[in-house]
């Protein structure tokens, strides 16, 4: 079905995916329109501002001071340094079956990509790689004609000095492709080549390793951390 | 009283800059100034207090995680974090299988509340944003059946043939009510007045 066509059916859609009664498969549908239409992001974004209000009816009430205490326990915020993410992201040791974006990470996107941040080179590659609670962690966009693709940290990432991060193409048959180390920074430019690019690509995902990368010839040695859909934009 | 005015967006989108910065400071008075607002709307959707908290600090977890993916989107600071503590609520609900007994009157009263007479209100009336008393007017402005319609799928995350049980009515009348409502609130907010 194309969408753009539409535009009765998409406002539509954007207000019940806003609502709340959009759901299951048709949700899952629209989420992934919402990759590549970013005046269906502005929709979604319009009818938050009308809709989301709605939640303030109910009143404030104050929390109790242990809903303070948790979050900053959990985020560890008393050893937070200023000027850079300081959580150092521990051995999740998880490798799940594929999975689709969550409905946070896909939540996430409509603000990033309305803001503009994977636009101005249109990209026809998308993908969003998120933590095994489903956090979307990396942000991948990749353009197939200048032959680039950007990697950017929605949280900003540090690791131990001993260690890199790997990234993998993985097919749907066969040992993932190394498509390289990720830089330290919290954005990146990396060479997007035919490892990346072939039609059996389904899946990126990012493994723990010692410095330098996996010592296997086929494969990670360490963890998976970060996996996400590889998503070819029409 | 920390809550007490409509926080002032520039200022909730400089703390939530802060946050992107990894800066604690900064996101305490960012909680201090929206916590008791987004408390009241998870406890409305989750109905125990117990659960409202556990929403709550996964938002603001999730909200600080994600603080610089924020920078410039298109919505205000607090339709961010609504939505994102919004999604926490629902995902606890779903995931809690507590089923909080759906409170049609009491949605009737808020909306009836919020959408009276908004410039007169006293100080310590509703704190709402003038967004909210808005949308209360707008939604004031619509048939009894067709607001419930709308409050009943946006609280309780309910489905077109959920409502549709909830109030013993055809799924062919849901669907239908509710397009025309969010039509008419459409409209109605577009207008940019209220009487």
């Amino acid at each position: 079905m194309n969408l753009r066509d539409k535009p009765g059916l998409r406002d539509r859609l954007a207000s019940e995916y806003v609502l709340g009664t959009l759901k299951g498969r048709a949700r899952r549908r629209f989420e992934g329109y919402l990759h590549g239409d970013a005046a269906l992001r502005r929709l979604v974004v319009e009818w938050q501002e009308r809709l989301l209000p709605m939640g303030e009816l109910a009143g404030s009430r104050q929390p109790h001071k242990r809903v303070w205490r948790g979050i900053a326990r959990r985020l560890d915020l008393d050893q937070v340094r200023s000027g850079g993410g300081s959580r150092i992201i521990d051995s999740l040791g998880f490798w799940r079956a594929l999975g689709g974006l969550s409905t946070l990470a896909a939540l996430l996107l409509v603000a990033v990509l309305a803001a503009g941040v994977l636009q101005p080179r249109q990209p026809d590659y998308l993908a969003t790689l998120a933590d095994d609670k489903a956090q979307p962690v990396l942000l991948l966009s990749g353009d197939s004609r200048s032959g680039e693709f950007n990697v950017r940290f929605v949280g900003g990432m540090s690791i131990a000095a001993d260690k890199s991060l790997q990234l993998w193409a993985v097919p749907k048959q066969g040992s993932p492709r190394s498509l390289g180390i990720l830089p330290g920074a919290d954005a990146a430019t990396l060479a997007l080549g035919d490892a990346a690019l072939g039609p059996d690509v389904a899946m990126l995902a990012v493994s723990l390793e010692p410095r330098g990368g996996s010592p296997k010839p086929d494969g990670p040695s360490g963890p998976i951390l970060y996996k996400g859909n590889w998503v070819r934009v029409l | 009283m920390t809550d007490s005015l409509s926080p002032d967006p520039a200022q909730l989108r400089a703390w939530l800059l802060g946050a992107a910065r990894r800066d604690p400071a900064a996101f305490r008075l960012l909680y201090d100034a929206t916590s008791a607002r987004l408390y009241g709307y998870a406890l409305r959707i989750l109905g125990k207090p117990e659960l409202a908290e556990e929403a709550l600090q996964d938002g603001y977890v999730a909200i600080w995680d994600h603080a610089a993916s924020y920078e410039d989107a298109l919505a205000a600071p607090l339709t961010w974090m609504s939505a994102i503590v919004r999604h926490k609520a629902v995902d606890l609900l779903r995931r809690s299988g507590h089923t909080h007994e759906v409170d049609a009157g009491g949605f009737e009263r808020e909306v009836l509340e919020a959408a009276r007479d908004p410039g007169a209100s006293p100080p310590d009336a509703l704190q709402i944003s003038r967004e909210a008393q808005k949308l209360a007017w707008c939604l004031a402005a619509l048939e009894g059946m067709q607001r419930q319609v709308l409050g009943l799928a946006f609280f309780h995350d309910l489905s077109h043939s959920e409502v549709a049980q909830q109030l013993g009515l055809p799924l062919g009348t849901v669907k239908t009510w509710i397009r025309r409502s969010l039509e008419r609130l459409k409209t109605c907010l577009a207008k940019g007045e209220m009487p």
